[in-house]
């Protein structure tokens, strides 16, 4: 299958530890991905990397096979782009924004923008100063949508958008995917990534930390595991166990996290009087806060 | 919040301190050198420049005492930096009352309990400290060059530099409280200007027809001319302090009632939405086209200076009469106005006048459009323009080709209205020289855009200023290279040096050439500079 997004090495380095470092990046055709990380994490970075607004420092991005940087009108011709931040266009009009961007990303079917307008319920007859912020990210949704890419990229695209139109906006994306596009979305609200992702990946500290399917991110998901027992807690053989952190004991009950597989804590007490036992899967919000730890804080999420 | 408004002033009260300083200390000397050292020479100095003045009311206040140094500085610099000043005061006002609230600066703010009142009162005083630390930058020049000839007259130097500091704070004040009616900041920057250029053309008029000198009085720059306390003999107008006292006073008060009394973005006399969503027309078919694009974007600003060029040309070509009639007494002035001009004073004046002012003219038109350029970096619009399939070279380039249409529609309106009113007053102005010389003030034009365009593609935020310099740079130049027999090389970086005199000489082709290359370097340039630069930071 074609890669709609390939980096290899690309690296943006601001000094001072800010910037993006070695990342490597597939995402196939087709592919809903999605792309996580707290402010500053180098979300919007990677994605002005893609859009050629910025240089590397080394390393590659293409689209479709086009280089970023050598081919970006080739590449930005099959892209559509929200960006993080809403431009100012003052007083035009909605209509004109559409038709100013519309006129460069050529082939915009007007049937479609109005189609797209009414389901966004954006009217775009107002000055562009008058629009709400919600109603700015809808316009931005419609520009990014109007010319039909094959590659959507993403920069916090529901920010400031209604949970109604948050919900027409996935519909958008499902639909899009339908049809054969691939989305390159980025976000810090996981509940988005659950509707419509296919495969994720998690950035930290300029770092890709993590690349996997929904199936696999809930496969190597952290449990909150409290046990009673009715005699001694043999914690030793817990602390030992291997996926097993943060154990702590209070009286006769056992605090931990489990991460991974349940069988090593099993075997670790066996043949204790294990008395009650409950396990609690922690949500997705509180996985990804696990990868938002700094390095030498891995404990954020509280056995408690 | 009062030490970050005024440090949201630091840039223009460093620059426009720096032009004061420059300017002031420079026409001190230039005095000496141009005016002699005796009674004689510097009484005969005067009477030429006295002529000269009526000539240039458009630009400099009545002339008093100009036999002497602190006479001369106070017509020379003191009287034009008043237009000078007026540029800085617009575009901070338009700032601090709308560009705060488009970075919603005003939002946090107004959100961290800071009363409505405060902010007014902060920006005001931050605009207060500033324009008083320019105005002390530019007695600072006037001592530095006083000095080394003359005694300093202290009082009547704290005098104007008083004066100069109420103007610039009524200025502000009084488009501080225009930009309230508005609601943006391109908006603010438009009504402003145009109050204050009407109430500059109110004293303009004025100074050509004493008629009109009650009618002045409504003016901030007729209380500003009025102070001549810096000539010897001259007096400190408390009138005119108590009339820029009173409107800072009155126009912040008011400014303050009708920020609360507005929506945060918003005009105190909002649009009804309404009225906005029947204002369903399709797009302009101009949007779908390259160049036409931007042109249609940048309209407001191509019409605006048209007609302010067509109606500066309209008044200066309607003054010749006037003005040569009392010039051609002075054997230098007639000289200089028929021999040049094929035996037709009246032809001469306009051609020196009305082109030399055209110049000037299309020189702030440069300033503006590349202030446009430097705003769709700065507000995200170049961004959206380059996540679409839009080759960077081709950014450029259409800045360009905008360019060239926008100053050519500047130009022939001015120059068909000069044409016209010209033969109104009896004046035929043959069409081959007005054609020349319009023309070549495109390639004029350009050359101060092109620096603009290089300047934009890599520093947008001081694009502006860096223009605005080389403009004051270039005219002072001008002026001065002559005066004070600097080598012609030296001249030669002035701008209006290289248009040279088409209207009566021909075509300067060298300074032409120069032009053209500087124009090519400049956009070429550009072009590099916006292929290896990062957008959006």
């Amino acid at each position: 299958m074609t890669s709609a997004i390939r980096t290899e090495g690309l690296t943006k380095d601001y000094g001072a530890g800010r910037g993006l470092f070695d990342l490597d990046l597939e995402v196939p055709e087709g592919q809903v991905f999605g792309y996580l990380g707290p402010n500053g994490a180098g979300k919007t970075t990677t994605i002005r990397q893609l859009m050629g607004l910025a240089y590397p420092t080394r390393g590659r991005a293409s689209i479709f096979g086009l280089d970023c940087h050598r081919q970006a009108v080739e590449a930005k011709r099959l892209t559509g782009y929200v960006p993080g931040e809403p431009p100012q266009f003052g007083g035009l009009r909605g209509r004109e924004v559409i038709a100013y961007l519309g006129a460069m990303a050529g082939g915009v079917d007007r049937e479609h923008v109005k189609e797209l307008c009414d389901r966004l319920q954006f009217d775009v007859s107002l000055r562009y100063r008058d629009y709400s912020s919600g109603n700015k990210k809808k316009l931005l949704l419609v520009i990014a949508f109007m010319h039909r890419p094959r590659l959507l990229v993403l920069d916090e695209p529901t920010s400031g958008l209604d949970p109604l139109n948050q919900q027409e906006f996935y519909a958008m994306v499902r639909e899009a995917r339908t049809a054969g596009a691939t989305v390159f979305l980025s976000s810090h609200v996981l509940s988005e990534v659950e509707h419509v992702c296919d495969r994720v990946g998690i950035i930290r500290a300029g770092r890709l930390v993590n690349v996997a399917s929904l199936e696999d991110l809930h496969e190597i998901r952290v449990h909150r595991v409290e046990m009673e027992f009715g005699g001694d807690v043999p914690v030793e053989a817990v602390r030992r166990a291997a996926g097993v952190e943060g154990v702590t004991v209070d009286d006769h009950r056992l605090h931990c996290l489990v991460r991974g597989s349940f069988e090593p804590l099993i075997a670790a007490v066996a043949g204790a009087h294990v008395v009650n036992l409950s396990s609690h899967e922690p949500s997705l919000e509180e996985m990804f806060l696990t990868y938002y730890a700094e390095p030498g804080k891995e404990e954020a999420v509280s056995p408690c | 919040m009062l030490r970050y408004a005024f440090r949201l002033h630091r840039w223009g009260w460093i620059g426009y301190g720096i032009v004061l300083l420059v300017g002031m200390s420079v026409q001190a000397a230039a005095f000496v050198q141009v005016a002699g050292s005796t009674a004689a020479s510097r009484a005969a100095f005067a009477h030429d420049m006295g002529v000269l003045a009526a000539q240039l009311s458009y630009i400099l206040p009545a002339p008093f005492r100009l036999d002497t140094l602190d006479g001369y500085v106070q017509w020379r610099a003191y009287g034009p930096f008043a237009l000078v000043v007026m540029i800085w005061a617009i575009a901070a006002a338009a700032g601090a009352a709308r560009g705060d609230e488009d970075r919603q600066l005003v939002d946090y703010w107004l959100a961290a309990r800071v009363s409505r009142a405060r902010v007014v009162a902060s920006r005001l005083a931050a605009y207060g400290l500033a324009s008083l630390a320019a105005a002390v930058l530019g007695a600072l020049g006037f001592a530095v060059g006083v000095v080394r000839y003359e005694s300093l007259n202290l009082g009547g130097l704290a005098g104007k530099t008083l004066t100069l500091w109420l103007l610039m704070l009524a200025l502000f004040a009084l488009c501080y409280l225009v930009a309230q009616l508005v609601a943006s900041t391109r908006a603010a920057q438009a009504a402003g200007a145009a109050v204050v250029v009407v109430l500059y053309l109110v004293d303009v008029l004025a100074r050509s027809d004493h008629s009109f000198d009650g009618l002045a009085w409504v003016s901030p720059f007729k209380w500003y001319d009025a102070t001549t306390v810096l000539a010897p003999g001259g007096h400190l107008d408390a009138a005119g302090v108590a009339l820029s006292v009173a409107l800072v006073v009155v126009t912040s008060v008011l400014s303050a009632l009708a920020f609360m009394h507005r929506d945060v973005r918003g005009s105190l006399f909002p649009r009804r939405a309404r009225e906005a969503r029947a204002k369903d027309a399709a797009p302009s078919p101009l949007l779908a086209w390259p160049v036409a694009r931007l042109l249609y974007r940048q309209r407001w600003i191509v019409v605006g200076w048209a007609l302010g060029t067509g109606a500066m040309a309209l008044y200066m070509v309607s003054i010749a009469h006037t003005v040569v009639d009392a010039a051609i007494g002075l054997p230098g002035m007639r000289d200089f106005l028929t021999h040049s001009s094929g035996g037709d004073p009246y032809r001469g004046f306009i051609a020196a006048f009305w082109f030399g002012i055209a110049q000037l003219l299309l020189a702030g038109f440069a300033v503006h459009l590349v202030s446009g350029w430097a705003s769709d970096d700065t507000e995200g619009i170049l961004t959206s323009v380059l996540s679409m399939p839009v080759h960077r070279w081709a950014v450029i380039g259409e800045r360009f080709a905008a360019a060239v249409v926008g100053t050519a529609v500047v130009v022939a309106v001015g120059s068909l209205v000069a044409a016209a009113t010209a033969a109104g007053v009896g004046t035929t102005l043959d069409a081959a020289s007005v054609f020349r010389a319009s023309w070549v003030l495109i390639p004029f034009t350009l050359t101060y855009a092109a620096v603009g365009a290089a300047a934009s593609a890599d520093f947008p935020r001081a694009a502006v200023g860096v223009l605005g310099m080389l403009a004051f740079a270039s005219f002072l130049i001008y002026e001065l290279g002559p005066l004070l027999q600097w080598p012609a090389w030296a001249s030669d970086l002035s701008v209006q040096q290289l248009y040279g005199t088409p209207f009566l000489t021909g075509v300067f082709w060298n300074g032409l050439w120069a032009m053209v290359a500087v124009v090519i370097a400049g956009f070429g340039l550009a072009v590099l500079l916006m292929q290896r630069r990062e957008v959006g930071t």
